[in-house]
Order: structure tokens, then C-alpha cells, then sequence
């Protein structure tokens, strides 16, 4: 009974702001629609104030005289927009926000696109909302999860217990510690396995969910490939031979002009065969990624570089002169070494200046985020204090890793005085023991800066930094 | 006489542990692996404490419960749960089955052996 009062309460009140609306819509006075329809000027007031009902036949005749269908002033999409705004007005979470909820007809009468706009984010917050409990279910009910977890305390039980035992009872026979030290060994072994099989598990669980974007489907691919095609490797060696010597840009465009000219097969045959790379968009994206190493492979040919680039200790300044080419192009190539004894391996970062990240060719063991806040800390993001300067930073994360960035902002936008700088940072990184193979050693004596994955995924409570508490206590 | 006291845990390196303390304690230990012949056990042997793991073989661990708890002989035995399963909900299954005690692993020694002691009325 309540709902039906309320309801058409609030559907009077479309009404008349919506009587008000088309016909000021149509330039007609009060006093003349009033006269058009057959009542009092004064009362048409109170009707379009929403303060008098109005129905029937009196309705029938205003929608005539303001040129309107009966349904457009007393929609059936309003309503529904109505119920929706209605139901979001009682929200628990918007509890104290001190909704108008006796004026939704007059926003909707007023503000048609806000409502719409309202109802539709409510709609998607409700999916999402579902989405997350769904996860969140599918995690707690996780039959693996809860198997593993459950053989995970099991044996961390045994360890805990002979472990407590071996030091509380140090008169027991040698051949009863000979077995705790025994179980120990055993559990110890056993939990490792476990803890293996369970990260294999959350890597593979994730990997559907992870590659939202085309960008990431790229990323993925050359993640798969460790950043190193050998196919494209091998023929852009060949087609070296056949750029001449000359300018640097000329001969960048000789070398885009053979990669698009003979180079786009195999690039095409690569994609085909990866099944990381799944949309139309990410196909082409990973087409020009391609390209781009390709292009980069003819320019600075694997072999060349590799020598050149311990030679010079993988100076990435020095490369870059070396092969007349940029710093990011140097990176590029660093990522794409393959493995090999003594040879450091390498990641690469770019950031706009708005710290999003726009390029990653990633390393094993540094975990970035893409779309939460990342860690401010780190020189990817500080480097465009000091534009057009390489700075080395040694960091180590909470989880005891080492790693020593490398990072250099320069400007991508016009040169020219008066022109606006657009800063992007070059991030080259590896880990401190790689380091050690590189110009960009740190001396034993250098600071090591604490730096954390992102605030949510880090655990250092004290950070002066933190804009957001981590996610687990 | 010793008190006695029936271990009804699968995983050896568990049961190996736990006999090593009760018997320090001074108990008489008697350990079955599967859930039937735990239950065997309990109604045959009359032991003083009963430490019952939920996910053992062959009857589970709460299954053993309710069907002692309907079994004159052991209606009052006193049961420990001791298992892996920690969350709410098995806490509550298992008092709701009729456990006395429940004990999450991993566990601290001294606990186990304290809870035991007082279920056996020492």
C-alpha cells in the first residue's frame, strides 16, 4: 500500500514539472494553456508545482494542447528510471548523504540525462558488485585452494610441532630427535612443493582475468617469448646487409621500408601461433610491436649488440651513440638479449608523466601494477625531476628482493621554445646481482631506497608515502 | 593405571609428534588412521580422551563424532578436534557434532597436551 502511494506520489511530480517543461518548450504562457485546457491559471500553477494531481480527462487535453503524446508526459521509461532512482536513494551505502528522495520526478523532469546517467552507474556498480562476489565466492569455495591450503597447515603442524619438541625436551633419545629432525626435513620438503603447485595454480587462475586490454595481450606475447624472436631475429640479420651506411634517419626508414616490405609473413605467422594475442585490436597492436623490433633487430643486429653492449657494459648512452640510435630503442634491445651465462637479464618500463605505465617489457620477479597506484617511489616516476639525466636507483622491496633501475625521462613533445614538454621516463631494470655485470653497479656503500610494489600490495605501514592501506593486515 | 588416550590422526609425522608428548605426559597412547577403526576404537577400548582429526580416511572425522555421541559407551567420551579446517563454520560443525575441545593446526604443543590433560580430568 505504501509503495503504490508512494509511487504514484512521485509520478504527479514528474508530471508537472514535465507539463512546465514542454510548455515552456513551446512558448506558451501559464495563462494561455491554462485557458487551452479549461482551468485557472492558479491552479495550472499548483499542477506544475506538483502540488495538484492531475489525471484523466484534464490530462488528456493538456497533452493535446501542448502537442505531446499522453505517453511522452507520463512515460513508461520514466517510471522505470523513477523505480531506479528510487531504489538508489535508499541505498544503505549513500545512508547520511542526505538524498532529496521527495525531488527524484523533479530531477528526472529537470535533469533527464543525470538520471539516466545515475541509473546507468548504479547498473554497472551492481554487476560489478556481482563480479566481485563471484570471484570472492569462487575463491573460498576454490576446491584446489582449499585442498592445498588444508595439506599447507598440515604439514607446517608437523614442522611447528617436532620443531618445538627438539627444543623443549633436549633429553629425549637420539633416535627420537633423529626422527623429529627427520620429519622436519621431510615436511619442509613437502611444503615447498606445495607452495609451488599453489603458485602455479594462482598464475594460472589468473591468467584469463589479467589480459583486459590489447595492450596487455601484447604484453603477454612477449612475455611468453622472454622479449626475444628468433625468427625475427635471424632474417632482420640478413637484411642488415642490405642498408647501406648513411644518416641515422635514413637508414630507420630503409629499415621500416624491408620490414614492411619483407618481414610482415613471419611477423603475421608469429601472432598466429601465440595464443596469448586473442582480439583484432591486440593483433595489430602486436603487428606494430613487431614491427618496431624488427626494425630495431636490422638496425642493431643481435650479434653486434650482444658483444657491443658487454663491451660497453651495457651503458645504454654509450649503446645508443654506438648504434646511432635512442635511449628507448637501446632498451629495447637490452630486454631482448637472450639468455645467457653472465649476462644480465633486463626489464623495461615507460611512464607518462601522469605516472601511468605505457610500455612494459617485463622481468621475472618485479611485479608492477598496472592500473592500481604505483609505488611513487621508484625512479620510473621520480626521473622527470631531472629530465634528460640517467638516474640509477638501487631499491629493495618488502619481500627482501634487490633490484637496481635505471631511469631517464625525456621529452616527447615538440622541441622549440614555448613548445609544452611532455615528459616520458625510460626505466631499464635488473636485479643487484646483475647489476654487478653493468656500469650501473652500485658501490657497496650506495643507499638502498625501500620501495614497495604498490601501497595496496605493501606491506611497510610506516611509509611516509602511503596513500592506501594495504590489503592485508 | 595410565590414562588413555586415542589418537585418531592420519598423517604419521603428526602422530608421531603428538605420541611422543602424550606419553612425556604420561598417558597411554593408542593411534588408529582411518575413521572406522578410530570409531572401532573408541567404543571397544574405552579410552579417557579421544583427539580426532575431521579428514580422515574411510569415515570422516565428524561422522565419527555423531555416531559416538549416539552410542552409549561412549556418549561422554571426551573428544579434541584437531584439524586443519579452522574457519567458523567447522568450528561450529564440530561442536554441533558434540566435540569438547577444538584445536586448530597448526597447533602449539603445549596446548594440545594441556587440553588433553583436562579432558581427562587431571
Amino acid at each position: 500500500m505504501a509503495a503504490t502511494t508512494q509511487v504514484s506520489g512521485i509520478d504527479r511530480s514528474i508530471l508537472g514539472t514535465r507539463i512546465r517543461q514542454r510548455r515552456r518548450e513551446i512558448g506558451l504562457t501559464q495563462v494561455a494553456l491554462a485557458e487551452r485546457i479549461g482551468i485557472s491559471a492558479s491552479y495550472l500553477n499548483l499542477i506544475e508545482l506538483n502540488k495538484r494531481r492531475i489525471a484523466g480527462t484534464l490530462l488528456r487535453r493538456t497533452a493535446a494542447a501542448l502537442q505531446v503524446a499522453l505517453d511522452d508526459l507520463d512515460g513508461a521509461a520514466e517510471r522505470r528510471l523513477l523505480e531506479s532512482l528510487t531504489e538508489i536513494a535508499h541505498l544503505p551505502s549513500l545512508d547520511g548523504l542526505g538524498i532529496e528522495d521527495g525531488r527524484t520526478g523533479e530531477l528526472i523532469g529537470r535533469f533527464p540525462g543525470w538520471a539516466r546517467g545515475l541509473a546507468a552507474l548504479a547498473r554497472s556498480e551492481r554487476a560489478a558488485t556481482a563480479l566481485a562476489q563471484t570471484l570472492t565466492d569462487r575463491l573460498s569455495n576454490d576446491p584446489f585452494l582449499g585442498e592445498t591450503v588444508h595439506r599447507m597447515l598440515t604439514r607446517i603442524a608437523a614442522i611447528r610441532s617436532a620443531a618445538e619438541i627438539l627444543t623443549e625436551y633436549p633429553d629425549a633419545p637420539a633416535e627420537r630427535r633423529d626422527r623429529f629432525h627427520r620429519i622436519i626435513h621431510e615436511e619442509s620438503r613437502a611444503l615447498s612443493d606445495v607452495g609451488e603447485a599453489l603458485a602455479a595454480y594462482l598464475d594460472k587462475a589468473d591468467a584469463p582475468d589479467r589480459r583486459l586490454t590489447p595492450l596487455d595481450e601484447v604484453e603477454a606475447l612477449f612475455d611468453a617469448r622472454e622479449n626475444h624472436f628468433g625468427e625475427i631475429e635471424t632474417a632482420a640479420a640478413a637484411l642488415a646487409r642490405e642498408i647501406g651506411p648513411g644518416h641515422a634517419g635514413g637508414r630507420r626508414d630503409a629499415a621500416r621500408a624491408l620490414v614492411a616490405a619483407r618481414l610482415r609473413e613471419p611477423i603475421d605467422d608469429i601472432i598466429a601461433r601465440q595464443p596469448q594475442v586473442e582480439t583484432a585490436a591486440a593483433r595489430e597492436r602486436a603487428r606494430r610491436a613487431l614491427a618496431a623490433y624488427a626494425v630495431d633487430a636490422i638496425l642493431m643486429p643481435m650479434d653486434a649488440f650482444a658483444a657491443r653492449a658487454a663491451e660497453l657494459r651495457f651503458d645504454i648512452e654509450a649503446l645508443a651513440a654506438a648504434f646511432a640510435a635512442d635511449v628507448t630503442a637501446v632498451c629495447h634491445r637490452l630486454t631482448a638479449l637472450p639468455r645467457a651465462d653472465g649476462r644480465p637479464r633486463f626489464g623495461y618500463y615507460r611512464a607518462n608523466a601522469a605516472g601511468t605505465l605505457i610500455e612494459m617489457l617485463g622481468l621475472d620477479g618485479l611485479a608492477v601494477p598496472r592500473y592500481a597506484a604505483a609505488c611513487p617511489l621508484w625512479v620510473l616516476y621520480g626521473a622527470q625531476q631531472s629530465p634528460e639525466t640517467v638516474v640509477r636507483q638501487r631499491v629493495q622491496f618488502p619481500t627482501g628482493a634487490r633490484f637496481v633501475f635505471v631511469g631517464r625521462a625525456r621529452n616527447a613533445g615538440e622541441t622549440g621554445f614555448g613548445q609544452p614538454r611532455h615528459y616520458v621516463t625510460d626505466m631499464l631494470a635488473m636485479s643487484e646481482d646483475d647489476a654487478r655485470h653493468t656500469v650501473y653497479a652500485p658501490t657497496p656503500s650506495a643507499p638502498v631506497e625501500p620501495v614497495g610494489p604498490s601501497c595496496r600490495l605493501c606491506p611497510r605501514q610506516s611509509c611516509r608515502h602511503r596513500v592506501e592501506d594495504p590489503l592485508a593486515e | 593405571m595410565l590414562k588413555r588416550v586415542l589418537l585418531a590422526e592420519d598423517e604419521p609425522n603428526i602422530v608421531e609428534p603428538l605420541t611422543f608428548l602424550l606419553e612425556r605426559a604420561g598417558f597411554e597412547v593408542l593411534v588408529e588412521t582411518d575413521g572406522r577403526q578410530a570409531l572401532d576404537a573408541a567404543l571397544a577400548r574405552a579410552p579417557d580422551v579421544m583427539i580426532l582429526d575431521v579428514m580422515l580416511p574411510e569415515l570422516d572425522g565428524y561422522e565419527v563424532l555423531r555416531r559416538l555421541r549416539a552410542d552409549r559407551r561412549a556418549e561422554r567420551l571426551p573428544v579434541l578436534v584437531l584439524t586443519a579446517k579452522g574457519q567458523r563454520e567447522d568450528r561450529e560443525t564440530a561442536l554441533d557434532c558434540g566435540a569438547d575441545r577444538f584445536i586448530t593446526k597448526p597447533f602449539a604443543n603445549a596446548e594440545v597436551v594441556e587440553a588433553v590433560e583436562q579432558l581427562a580430568g587431571r
